[in-house]
């Protein structure tokens, strides 16, 4: 064992300040990036469980999440053109002010909601794949509504049955969703029919994103080149695995995320790199004239410059490790909480990296308290 | 303890001969705005399989002296020779090798890593020497054994005693065979019987493996292991009083006649 590990393990509460500064530093950014994907996920959830093979958008759309202004509505029959499609039914929902129907003595909820149109047949291309039979008949009913077990205390709902209205007009909770959580606004899932009733449904000359099957689900990248090539900028498709990449990255390419996470990183960078370097410079202190002992036997300065930087290294691999632990802790909190994180491994790569490299360039710092150790010192 | 051959071999060969020489040796420190004169032009020479003690009284330069010669502190005048090279025309890291290769150290301080153990402390060194994992520890247990610690490698400082300590500090500086050991009051913090033990390993340092052993001591107690006794007042050698006979040179170091 080296002798820089054996210090680590050895006196480990010496190091504590800097593994745990570490972690804090890798919480901040990582919780970040954890809830922003789930964020991201929780808004395509719908899509990603969807039995859709291509999706359509608009032809600049980079992601579901700036979709653009949709399609004209003629693209949905041009699809049917392809011999290899079967079916085609268009993403559709609306808004508006949801109010419940408080209990006696509770004030009424107000709250801005988005609602979102299935069909309710089982093999409908807007059927996501979890939902059951159970869900299909609830949502049968005419002015029913499902909401998932996340928005009920936002929306004012206490059980099944209860009732509330949208834009003035009653509905009724039918069916509490599971697996598809609320972030900022919460969604409402009605069928087709009932939107219509709302007056929700779209009926102008633009459509939503469209969801396409075809035959053989393995043909998708065919399929989808060949309509892109047909395209003449009306529209671009997508293969669902490729759109819910491009939803997964677009959270993060969201400015004002961006800017979060950027001041995140430099934040931890910060105070990763302060502390990890004065506890390193610390302990390197507490053992000086043991360094300066090696010098004086004839061992280099460059080779105790190497024990410093490795000393940092093994900071920064106890860092991830408690890294790991923290962050697994507050991602079942959230999950508990109802809002489920999602860690994409490119992201969690980048940031075990940035530990590591906060942990290297605290060893690169710390190396100037190695001048205190003059052997010359040790006779006296 | 047991006797170590290999480490015998190299060493009585050299027996007798000069292991350092310094000449004219001058070094004043800075203190606020005046100088004070350390060592005041030193001449210095011990030979191999020696004990050349250094006495006075406090402040007299010893330790100051001791750095000097053995490539810690440059001083400001005057010349080490040092097993034939000059040693402070060397550019520094030439005098990290150099010291690397010949010289051991013993403090006052054991100045062992806390978080090694006993054979860790003499391998980590001989690991830089450039040994491989399997002979640094193999030398590191004979030195070990030598200090008559062969049966206490695995404990780390917290539990070992003043004396122990010690002992693993004079392995770690034995281990490499130097053919320079310098000590600079190496008893002054162990009890009589600790003190003597490590009095008696320089003395085999010197007698067995043939290094030149130069030990700075208050400790008169010492002064009757010693082959020579310097002593230096005031940053000058006022005594050199050799106490026993010359090291006779090995067989092998005089010239073969009619062979
Ligand atoms: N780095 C330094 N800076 C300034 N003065 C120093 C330095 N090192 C030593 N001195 C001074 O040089 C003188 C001699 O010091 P040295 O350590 O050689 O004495 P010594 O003979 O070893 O004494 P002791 O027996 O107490 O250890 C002392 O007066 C000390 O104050
Ligand atoms: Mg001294």
């Amino acid at each position: 064992m080296s002798l820089a590990l054996a210090t680590l393990l050895y006196e480990w509460r010496r190091y504590l300040a800097a593994i745990i500064a570490l972690a804090f530093s890798g919480l901040l950014v990582l919780a970040q990036v954890g809830m922003f994907t789930g964020i991201g996920k929780a808004f395509t959830a719908t899509i990603d469980r969807s039995p859709a093979d291509i999706m359509v958008l608009g032809p600049k759309a980079e992601s579901l999440m700036n979709g653009g202004n949709g399609l004209p509505r003629r693209v949905m029959a041009q699809m049917y053109m392809h011999p290899e499609v079967v079916e085609v039914a268009d993403l559709d929902g609306g808004g508006g002010m949801w109010s419940n129907d408080p209990p006696p003595g509770k004030k009424r909820v107000r709250e801005w909601i988005q609602t979102s149109a299935v069909d309710t047949r089982s093999d409908a291309v807007t059927w996501p794949r979890d939902y059951n039979e159970n869900i299909r008949v609830a949502l049968l009913e005419p002015y029913s509504v499902a909401i998932d077990r996340t928005g009920m205390a936002k929306l004012g709902i206490q059980k099944l049955g209860d009732r509330a209205s949208i834009n003035g007009k009653t509905v009724y909770i039918r069916y509490i969703l599971d697996g598809y959580p609320n972030m900022m606004q919460p969604t409402v899932v009605v069928s087709r029919d009932t939107l219509r009733l709302l007056g929700q449904a779209s009926t102008g000359s633009r459509v939503g994103p469209l969801m396409v099957r075809i035959k053989d689900p393995a043909r998708a990248e065919a399929v989808r080149d060949q309509l892109n090539a047909t395209s003449d900028k009306a529209y671009r498709a997508w293969t669902r695995a490729e759109l819910s990449e491009a939803n997964d990255g677009a959270m993060m390419k969201e400015s004002f995320i961006g800017i979060m996470l950027g001041f995140s990183v430099f934040l931890g960078l910060l105070i990763g790199v302060g502390i990890t370097s004065q506890t390193l410079r610390g302990a390197i202190l507490a053992n000086i004239k043991e360094f300066a002992s090696l010098r004086a036997l004839g061992v280099s300065m460059g080779s105790l410059r190497m024990i410093v930087i490795e000393l940092g290294f093994w900071t920064g691999v106890a860092g991830l490790a408690a890294t790991a632990v923290l962050v697994g802790v507050v991602a079942q909190l959230a999950k508990m909480g109802g809002l489920p994180m999602s860690f994409p491994i490119p992201m969690v790569i980048a940031s075990a990296g940035f530990l590591m490299l906060i942990a290297i360039a605290s060893g690169l710092l710390a190396l100037g308290i190695l001048k205190k150790s003059q052997p010359a010192d040790l006779l006296r | 303890m047991s006797q170590s051959p290999h480490l015998l071999t190299p060493g009585q060969s050299s027996m007798g001969k000069t292991a350092i020489v310094a000449k004219g040796l001058q070094k004043r420190f800075k203190t606020g705005r005046t100088y004070i004169e350390v060592l005041k032009s030193v001449d210095f020479d011990a030979l191999h399989g020696d004990v050349t003690m250094v006495m006075g009284p406090s402040g007299s330069g010893k330790s100051t002296l001791v750095a000097c010669l053995s490539g810690l502190l440059r001083p400001d005048e005057g010349r080490v020779k040092a097993m034939d090279q000059d040693l402070w025309s060397l550019p520094s890291g030439r005098i990290d090798k150099f010291r690397l290769d010949n010289c051991g150290f013993i403090f006052q301080g054991f100045n062992l890593f806390p978080a090694l153990t006993a054979l860790q402390q003499v391998t980590t060194v001989l690991k830089y020497q450039g040994y491989d994992v399997a002979e640094a520890r193999r030398m590191a247990m004979v030195a070990l054994d030598e200090v008559g610690l062969g049966h206490r490698v695995n404990q780390r400082p917290s539990e070992l005693s003043g004396g122990e300590k010690q002992r693993v500090a004079i392995a770690r500086a034995l281990a490499k065979q130097p053919r320079l050991l310098f000590a600079d009051e190496p008893t002054s913090a162990l009890d009589g019987e600790n003190g003597q033990i490590v009095t008696r390993l320089l003395q085999r340092a010197a007698k067995e493996h043939g290094a030149a052993v130069i030990c700075v001591t208050h400790d008169h107690r010492m002064e009757s292991f010693a082959d020579r006794v310097i002593h230096i007042e005031d940053g000058r050698i006022l005594d050199d009083r050799r106490v026993t006979s010359q090291p006779a040179p090995a067989a092998a170091d005089r010239p073969l006649i009619g062979a």
